[in-house]
């Protein structure tokens, strides 16, 4: 057996001349292979637009294809929003301790910049070296254990100094009212304050002039000790409690109106949109008003099957009421950013009627209705059929 | 000099094949003696579900209630276990999974490439493709068969973007697009078109909702609703499988269908 092993072996070692050909034609093959579709910069734009608080959240670091990158932010100036808010996984950036692949933010800080829209970044997702060995039990990708807050502090620090002047908004975490946001632990508004601090601090060590949002909270009901987070109102005031106010230059926020209009009055018992007034009393009741506001998520779901949802139609009268709200509101409000512009791929599921664009780039009804209103053009025809009637 | 170097590298060989074969004994005899781990570490099936996508899931009298819960309770069954339903969120159920909150996932759940390594999906239980829907006595039987025909769907919808595919596809068909997919379902019972392009479980709904129109349904693209357990979980990823396929065989699914759409 080993000898036939051996003479096989010795066979084709002898055949080294072949394998020095098939090697050289496979390399010279791949050198024929065709560049990637590039995205060259357009003459530098700039966003026209009557509204300038209009905002729309963007998922561009899933993108692969620089030109789908360019696409949607194109279809971001056209639809009037100076503003996106985008989501820059720590977990993409610096995979390894010290090791940064900047490629993919690069990327995106150039074609927002060549369509001329801020951009506000948003961070978290902990890579696997900063989480606590699963040993003992599995981690996911928003457990920071507290002995990790350095790092992530150094983290933000990098993308602060890096993209000063290009990002010179950061919000630091997202949601961790939520056991999920906050790696299926209980959540823990102090321990988030701190997170907050240590970011803070490195962030205007890197850039003095960034303004650093707190984590919007995600609008909830659940009472103290559920297992799936805190009503977003108490985990709130818990953070002023531990010190929100110093470590923090803006307030960023998550409203959503579900099945309400945004004229539904708010109450401490109910999901809707005005619940935004709500937090903004506890930011009164600990002095801190002065502090602006940014709605970095917000809108309105037309899937026809969610529990939660609205029609198209009732979607884009809600949206354009809230936007119009927002500018009621402006002394305080900065931003209004809808949730979310375009998915790379569908989910096949409720999430797609949150977008505004689908995946392959067609505009939904609420994307004309949106740019209609933020560029002051009049509305549109009739973008469907009345309901049909027995002929 | 070729003959003592073959005869000198079959000696190595033997001094590393050798030591491989002792390892490797070792390495399968600790394999079968330890312990083997639970196929339900709670002790009851854990099921993750997303309570707000009805008729799959959803709150009725404080109660979860749905196709998928039904599903849950038939697989419990099977599994001679008790069952626990935990309502998550769409964002989180993966994560659920991972942090093993949970056994398995019956969410509405499409099959993800990117998330294999960390679950293992079942096979469907569920189609919510697309279908295209005709008068039983004017069928269309395929989007080949639509040129010069009237169709119907959903406004932005999947279907609206399936449809203007098919446009580039064959022969010119007239495009209507309507609000909801329950309006693009009426131009067509009412006779304002001739077929519409919508989501099977929008047209099963609809269906129940008018019992007495006669209509044929064609199925255009597929959508597979899964059943994803912890891949580190391959035994219970089994049982699962083979439970569902023994619901699929047994008419229990079909059932369980049959009774919300």
């Amino acid at each position: 057996m080993i000898e036939s092993l051996t003479r096989a072996a010795w066979f084709v070692a002898g055949q080294w001349r072949w394998f020095v050909r098939v090697g050289v034609a496979v390399a010279l093959l791949r050198l024929i292979v065709p560049a990637p579709p590039r995205a060259l910069l357009e003459p530098p734009q700039t966003v026209e637009t009557r509204d300038a608080q209009l905002c729309v959240h963007t998922r561009l670091m899933d993108e692969v294809d620089e030109w789908k990158i360019q696409r949607t932010l194109q279809l971001v100036r056209q639809i009037g929003a100076p503003t996106i808010v985008e989501f820059f996984p720590w977990a993409y950036i610096e995979p390894g301790k010290d090791s940064y692949n900047w490629t993919a933010v690069d990327r995106i800080v150039r074609h927002a910049q060549n369509q001329g829209i801020r951009i506000i970044a948003r961070i978290g997702l902990v890579p696997a070296w900063a989480r606590p060995a699963e040993d003992d039990r599995p981690t996911t990708l928003n457990e920071l254990p507290e002995t990790a807050y350095a790092d992530f502090a150094t983290f933000v620090a990098a993308f602060a100094g890096r993209y000063a002047g290009s990002i010179d908004h950061l919000i630091i975490w997202n949601e961790p009212n939520l056991a999920f946001e906050w790696g299926y632990r209980p959540v823990d508004p102090e321990g988030y304050v701190r997170l907050l601090r240590v970011a803070y601090e490195a962030a205007h060590s890197a850039n003095p002039q960034v303004i650093v949002l707190s984590a919007p909270l995600a609008p909830t009901l659940e009472p103290p000790g559920s297992p799936n987070g805190l009503n977003e109102l108490l985990y709130f005031e818990a953070m002023y409690e531990a010190g929100l106010a110093d470590v923090s230059d803006a307030i960023a926020i998550h409203t959503y109106g579900f099945t309400t209009p945004p004229d539904a009055a708010p109450a401490h018992d109910a999901l809707n949109f005005r619940r935004v007034e709500l937090l903004r009393d506890v930011m009164r009741r600990f002095g801190d008003t002065d502090k602006p506001v940014y709605i970095t998520e917000t809108g309105w779901n037309d899937h026809p099957r969610w529990a939660s949802a609205v029609t198209p139609s009732q979607r884009i009268a809600y949206t354009l009421e809230a936007l119009s709200y927002a500018e009621s509101q402006s002394d305080w409000l900065q931003t209004i950013c809808l949730w979310v512009m375009r998915f790379p791929a569908s989910t096949r599921s409720y999430p797609d009627g949150f977008t505004l664009v689908t995946p392959d780039f067609q505009p939904r009804p609420i994307y004309d209705a949106v740019q209609a209103f933020a560029r002051g053009w009049s509305p549109g025809g009739a973008l469907w059929l009345p309901p049909p009637a027995a002929r | 000099m070729a003959a003592a170097a073959r005869r000198a590298l079959s000696r190595r060989w033997r001094w590393l094949v050798a030591p491989a074969i002792l390892i490797a004994a070792v390495w399968l005899l600790r394999a079968a003696t330890a312990p083997e781990a639970p196929l339900l570490p709670a002790g009851v099936l854990r099921v993750g579900v997303d309570p707000s996508n009805p008729p799959f899931a959803f709150y009725a009298d404080d109660q979860i209630q749905g196709l998928e819960i039904d599903l849950a309770q038939a697989l419990a069954q099977a599994l001679n276990a008790q069952i626990q339903l935990v309502p998550l969120g769409f964002d989180g159920l993966y994560d659920a999974i991972k942090v093993e909150q949970v056994d398995i996932v019956i969410a509405a759940l499409t099959p993800d490439p990117l998330r294999t390594a960390d679950v293992i999906y079942s096979v469907p239980y569920y189609d919510d493709g697309l279908v295209l829907i005709s008068p039983a006595d004017q069928p269309i039987n395929a989007m080949e068969l639509l040129s010069g025909h009237a169709l119907a769907y959903p406004f932005g919808s999947e279907a609206d973007t399936d449809a203007h595919r098919w446009l580039r596809r064959i022969q010119p068909f007239a495009t209507q697009a309507y609000e909801t997919p329950a309006t693009a379902l009426d131009a067509v019972r009412l006779g304002a078109a001739d077929a519409a392009l919508v989501q099977a479980t929008d047209a099963h709904v609809y269906a129940r909702a008018h019992a007495d129109w006669q209509h044929v349904q064609q199925a255009v693209a597929h959508t597979p609703f899964v059943i994803a357990t912890n891949a580190k979980n391959g035994r219970l990823a089994g049982v699962i499988e083979s439970s569902l396929r023994q619901l699929q065989t047994d008419g229990t699914l079909a059932a369980i269908l049959d009774r919300w759409l």
